[in-house]
């Protein structure tokens, strides 16, 4: 398997500098000592299931059992096809899948019928470390890349949990955190609703936004480098898991 | 008049006489059959008329298609479609018009009467190249040889009159060059597959097909009005590249246990890395090992080895052992490098060898589409 090491520093200097950075609290609270980031992840391929229909999501894996939501086939802003993580399974042949569900209460989960439903993995996984203020991508559990990143600030901070990337979009020229986005699962703790959204968390550009790197001043977004946020919306596509910690 | 008469009636009879020795001369087998074309079936493991549905783990390497019908019934986890889905859409439909030619070409196959099969069980028999019928039903308890005599491109046509029926645990055996793409079983009505049969070529079926628990395919199974059921069954599509000059499918080679599933993804193929070695050949012995692969697809790539006086296999994927000795194994084509290292054990006096294939699949480039922002930024 090919490492693919940072462009600019070696991984372990440039984990160095950001955690200088943090530890003098540029730009937002003052952050405890942050711990370097991990240059392997235990892993195995995260399963995915790709719906191919509605669904109701269950509190338990059984029809009589509560829903907890509505579950579109197609997610929201691109109608791209929604991909969950997959946690579990149950019954026979395993005719009920736990997933991770997209919105609030974040880093919720419940229970879908594998019926229409298309089955798929993915090596890729992105961790946020909000102590570091940078996003670091692994892939078949070692680092393939580390960016610094804007993270929200203490009024609106990125919430913790572990999410997922809902859909990968191309933002227009003038739009705000161009040029690319990934919209992930998580949702603000503070807005209900922003700019029309769910108050929906995305890890997306700095074009036609203000803040520096390695800060935290965001209003809960994590905000990347135009070059960075490109190189991840062209490998980067629905379900792969987001850990922001 | 009689001058005339006798002279007609000797024709006649030289006709006759020359029929009977070329009957007389004629093999079990011998006569070629028409070319039949699978045509845009070809990337199918399975395509229905009205629905397909599966129960357990089953693994389909190849599309999944209906039409017109629209079910599509568990074919999520456990299962595995490692191939594209086509839910009563143009391709499908486009699948089933070019399965109906395909079927009447088959059933408008001459049969010769020595290749009249009615009434015999296909068990324990091994035919070469040709067309054989059944005016009823077909049954093949035990197992089936077909023998391409060396020819790749040999075709066999079964033209069934109504059902076809496999036994548990029958097989169909192919030899000598003969490949998956190259058999034909036009089925009359419907197809039942007894548990683990293993079989082997495209069945075209007027109504259903029904494969019972643990059952492998190496071909296709394409029902052009009823369902296709599945019980935990893996079903493979043979990779087939279009014959020449016949309309029909040139074989995939001589290995029968190589499995080439078609892809439906594909990404730039595979490249061998330089100096690794995908062939050797014993200077005493006479063993021989070469190292094979399908073609790149989403789900994977099949790499199995092939060869003379081979008696045992043991195959690491990047670093990791397969148990059970298998001579083809399935490759995740995760993006990066991958190393499969076949060590061949041999027959008689040849020294065990070592045969490797090296690929790296590259990263694949999304494309997002455009949005609107509406984040909390």
């Amino acid at each position: 398997m090919i490492i693919r090491r940072p462009r600019s520093r070696p991984y372990a200097l440039r984990g160095g500098v950001v955690a200088g950075l943090a530890a003098l609290a540029i730009g937002g609270a003052g952050v405890a000592q942050a711990a370097p980031a991990p240059t392997h992840r235990p892993w195995a391929a995260q399963p995915l299931v790709v719906l191919l229909g509605d669904h109701v999501a269950r509190r338990s894996p059984n029809a009589g059992a509560g829903g907890i939501e509505a579950v579109a086939a197609r997610r929201p802003l691109t109608r791209v096809r929604t991909v969950l993580p997959v946690l579990g399974s149950r019954g026979p042949h395993d005719a009920w899948l736990r997933v991770r569900l997209p919105g609030r209460p974040n880093g919720h989960t419940g229970w879908i019928s594998a019926d229409r439903t298309r089955s798929t993995s993915t090596p890729w996984e992105i961790v946020v470390s909000l102590s570091r203020r940078d996003v670091v991508v692994f892939r078949a559990g070692r680092v393939v890349r580390e960016f610094a990143a804007i993270v929200g600030k203490p009024s609106t901070p990125t919430p913790r949990a572990s999410f997922f990337v809902e859909e990968a979009l191309r933002l227009a020229p003038g739009a705000a955190g161009g040029p690319f986005a990934l919209a992930t699962s998580a949702r603000s703790d503070v807005f209900q609703e922003f700019e029309g959204g769910p108050g929906q968390i995305a890890l997306h550009g700095t074009r036609n936004l203000s803040g520096s790197l390695g800060t935290a001043a965001s209003h809960g977004c994590v905000r990347l480098a135009p070059h960075a946020i490109a190189w991840l919306a062209s490998r980067i596509g629905a379900g792969v898991p987001l850990s922001i910690e | 008049m009689s001058n005339h008469l006798d002279f007609t009636r000797g024709r006649a009879a030289l006709i006759g006489i020359a029929a009977c020795l070329a009957f007389a001369a004629i093999p079990i087998g011998f006569a070629q059959a028409a070319p039949v074309n699978p045509a845009t079936t070809k990337p199918f493991v399975v395509l229905s008329g009205a629905g397909v549905e599966n129960t357990g783990p089953s693994v389909l390497n190849g599309d999944l298609g209906v039409s017109p019908g629209t079910s599509l019934v568990g074919f999520g986890a456990p299962a595995t479609v490692n191939g594209a889905i086509h839910e009563n859409d143009g391709v499908a439909a486009q699948a089933q018009a070019d399965l109906t030619t395909a079927y009447n070409v088959a059933s408008g196959q001459a049969v010769s009467p020595g290749n009249e099969l009615t009434g015999q069980n296909l068990g324990g028999l091994t035919l070469t190249p040709g067309t054989y019928g059944f005016s009823s039903s077909a049954e093949l308890t035990g197992q089936l040889t077909l023998d391409a005599q060396g020819d790749p491109d040999a075709e066999f046509v079964f033209v069934i009159g109504t059902t076809l029926v496999t036994e548990s645990a029958s097989s169909v055996i192919l030899t000598n060059g003969a490949s998956p793409c190259n058999v034909y079983w036009k089925v009359g009505s419907s197809a039942t597959f007894g548990t683990t049969t293993a079989f082997e070529g495209n069945v075209l079926a007027l109504e259903s097909i029904s494969v019972n628990n643990g059952v492998t395919v190496l071909g296709r199974l394409l029902a052009r009005n009823g369902e296709v059921t599945l019980i935990n069954d893996v079903l493979t599509a043979p990779q087939c590249s279009v014959g020449s000059g016949s309309g029909g499918e040139a074989g995939s080679g001589t290995a029968t246990t190589t499995v080439t599933p078609a892809g439906t993804s594909p990404v730039p193929a595979a490249k061998k890395k330089k100096g690794t070695p995908t062939t050797v050949k014993a200077k005493t012995g006479g063993g021989t090992a070469t190292i094979v692969h399908g073609p790149v697809g989403a789900g994977g790539v099949n790499v199995g080895v092939r060869g003379k006086r081979i008696k045992k296999v043991t195959i690491t994927v990047n670093g990791a052992r397969v148990g059970g000795h298998p001579r083809t194994v399935r490759v995740p084509t995760t993006p990066g490098v991958h190393h499969v290292v076949a060590h061949v054990v041999f027959e008689g006096s040849t020294k065990p060898k070592t045969v490797r294939y090296t690929f790296r699949i590259p990263t694949p480039v999304l494309h997002p589409r455009q949005g609107p922002s509406q984040f909390t930024g």
